[in-house]
């Protein structure tokens, strides 16, 4: 049995889609039920179980091999830098980490800016690697409204079409990082799984992913 | 005053039962390791903090714990049995009578974040051969290596009595029994997840789930071998100076399309490249590693035991000084290194390699070939076999 976990929101589509282009149909998965097997379907020979879980909670499900392998944003394992392997990232449900403010450029403060996002370790990292000494502060959703409503003087959080951004009038200063759904693998189950792994590794390879 | 029985973080206490297995188990390899002529050493869990400066690198330095006593030295608790070891005997190689073949067994603490089955103290057995024919010794070594994963495993699963590997004398004979309700609720920290949730409400069958099929695959001991530096010619060679790092550090993480990128593909598909040509000066210490798996791989398949070549495994332990990974996590191996998983364990069951350069570095010369296994990590192994 191959466990998989699989991210709820914005990350599922793309990756159902990926698994499907890979040979893996999951089109009986039911997002109100948490574990679901799919007795018609394996990966070389091996069935498939199907874990839905929230995207912050896989990484650790995938440490702890509750499941062998998962779908996760790469924003999310920036964050939380499991001890996991990250064999491919898939080229559907691509987005950008960005700097956003209210002006076109970066603020200009006498002392340090203050940043809000949902990422306090990745984006302190990031920053600071552009000699930009910022505050940081945590916010858990709505990161725009951190430079909006005067919490902070910018904010760093995930941009995919710039809708939000255009619709609360806030200027993208500059690109971090590309953020992209990322194939992982617990260690134990790639050593254990290694042949069925790389067989459904070499066809999402194939399929879903690609140069930038 | 009430006194409260917590423990610090990362550490835990093994009571009862918890500690008859543990001995049990430590005694069943101490016997093993007598057997094949390895004189057990006795280290103490205080040392200076001096000698592990050129030892150990970043990230092993950070993790031990040192602070002043009140003499104003800095001290260290044993946070590795190999470096300490090879410091004490390095003055004295020339009285030594070579080769030497020792054990030891005991905790070690080590401040690094939690994860899973990652705890602080760790209890190990190791084994250090020192001196001798380096290629001989190696093999010597991973047999010993071989043999101790399945004797902790309760001699369920020997390896094959033919195609004897060098160095076996004999199979151990003592079998564990099944565990006890106290035992299986005991060590729960290093258990993975999905073994402690069946130790905890019974097994899926009694769950009232329909239990997972095996298909044989994931049942397997997997031995992974590699060769430290063996990629970095070609990580230099594919990403120059300035990205070979971060390229070693991808492949490390299984990264396809890194590998892809940079020509070496088969090196995350397959554990090496199908040109071994590729490595440059370590083609040849692969080839010879190729040639030991195969013969490990005779002689212990029957056992359960699937030994790889897997240069990815290794990646980020670089020799090379324009590679900055800092040899990774366990920086002083320089030549051949394994790693043994199961499934079900969240972390390699045992590491192990050659560390000539910590001799050397002491102003000693001498080869050394070495391993530890991790024995929480073998009790847990053991409650989910007997379990299955």
């Amino acid at each position: 049995m191959i466990t998989i976990g699989l991210p709820k929101g914005r990350n599922l589509g793309p990756a159902r889609a990926a698994l499907a282009a890979a040979g893996l149909n999951l089109d009986g998965l039911d997002s109100s039920r948490l574990r679901q097997r799919f007795p018609d379907q394996n990966v070389l020979g091996t069935p498939v179980e199907v874990l839905l879980l929230k995207d912050w909670d896989l990484p650790l499900y995938v440490e702890h091999g509750i499941v062998d392998c998962a779908i996760v944003g790469s924003d999310v394992l920036e964050e939380t830098q499991p001890d996991v392997f990250r064999p491919l990232q898939l080229k559907d449900g691509r987005s950008r980490l960005s700097l956003i403010a209210e002006t076109p450029e970066l603020p200009k403060r006498s002392g340090q800016l203050r940043a809000a996002t949902r990422y306090p370790t990745w984006a302190a990292r990031l920053l600071a690697a552009r000699n930009l000494h910022v505050e940081v502060i945590h916010l858990a959703s709505s990161i725009e409204l951190g430079p909006l409503l005067d919490l902070t003087d910018v904010a760093v959080d995930i941009v995919q079409t710039g809708g939000t951004l255009r619709a609360h009038d806030l200027h993208e200063v500059e690109v971090l990082a590309a953020v992209a759904p990322t194939f992982v693998v617990n260690r134990a189950s790639f050593h254990a799984h290694r042949r069925r792994l790389s067989g459904l590794l070499g066809a999402l390879e194939e399929t879903e992913t690609g140069d930038d | 005053m009430k006194i409260s029985a917590g423990l610090p973080t990362g550490v835990s206490a093994a009571l009862f039962d918890s500690a008859r297995r543990r001995r049990r188990l430590e005694a069943r390899l101490s016997a093993l390791l007598e057997e094949r002529g390895f004189a057990e050493v006795l280290l103490p869990i205080l040392d200076y903090f001096e000698p592990y400066r050129p030892l150990l690198t970043g990230p092993r330095l950070e993790q031990l714990y040192r602070f002043v006593d009140r003499d104003g030295q800095l001290l260290v608790l044993r946070g590795d049995f190999t470096p300490m070891l090879a410091r004490l005997l390095a003055p004295h190689l020339d009285e030594l009578e070579l080769p030497l073949r020792l054990y030891y067994r005991g905790d070690v603490v080590r401040h690094q974040p939690l994860r899973p089955g990652r705890m602080r103290e760790y209890s190990q057995v190791g084994a250090e051969l020192l001196g001798g024919d380096e290629a001989e010794a190696d093999e010597k070594m991973l047999t010993l290596f071989f043999d101790l994963l399945l004797a902790a495993r309760g001699g369920r699963a020997r390896r094959a009595e033919s195609g004897q590997a060098p160095g076996q004398q004999g199979a151990t004979k003592e079998h564990t029994g099944p565990y006890s309700t106290e035992e299986q609720h005991s060590w729960t920290g290093c258990m993975d997840a999905r073994m402690q949730r069946d130790v905890r409400h019974g097994l899926p069958e009694a769950r009232g789930e329909a239990p997972a099929p095996g298909d044989g695959e994931e049942q397997t001991l997997r031995v992974v071998l590699g060769v430290a530096g063996a990629l970095d010619e070609a990580l230099l060679a594919a990403a120059g100076e300035r990205e070979a790092s971060d390229l070693a550090l991808r492949i490390a993480s299984r990264d396809r399309t890194a590998a892809r990128r940079a020509g070496l593909a088969d090196v995350v598909e397959r554990g090496y490249p199908t040109d071994l040509s590729v490595l440059g000066v370590t083609a040849e210490a692969v080839s010879g590693l190729l040639g030991l798996r195969d013969r490990l791989s005779s002689a212990y398949r029957d056992a359960g035991v699937e030994v790889e070549v897997d240069l990815a495994e290794f990646a980020a332990a670089a020799l090379d000084p324009r590679i900055g990974v800092g040899n990774g996590p366990r920086g002083y191996y320089d030549g051949l290194m394994f790693a043994a998983y199961a499934p079900g364990t969240a972390l390699a069951l045992g590491v192990g390699g050659r560390y000539d350069k910590v001799f050397r570095s002491l102003s000693g010369d001498c080869s050394a070939v070495g391993f530890s296994l991790g024995l929480d990590l073998l009790l847990e192994l053991g409650l989910a076999e007997a379990r299955s």
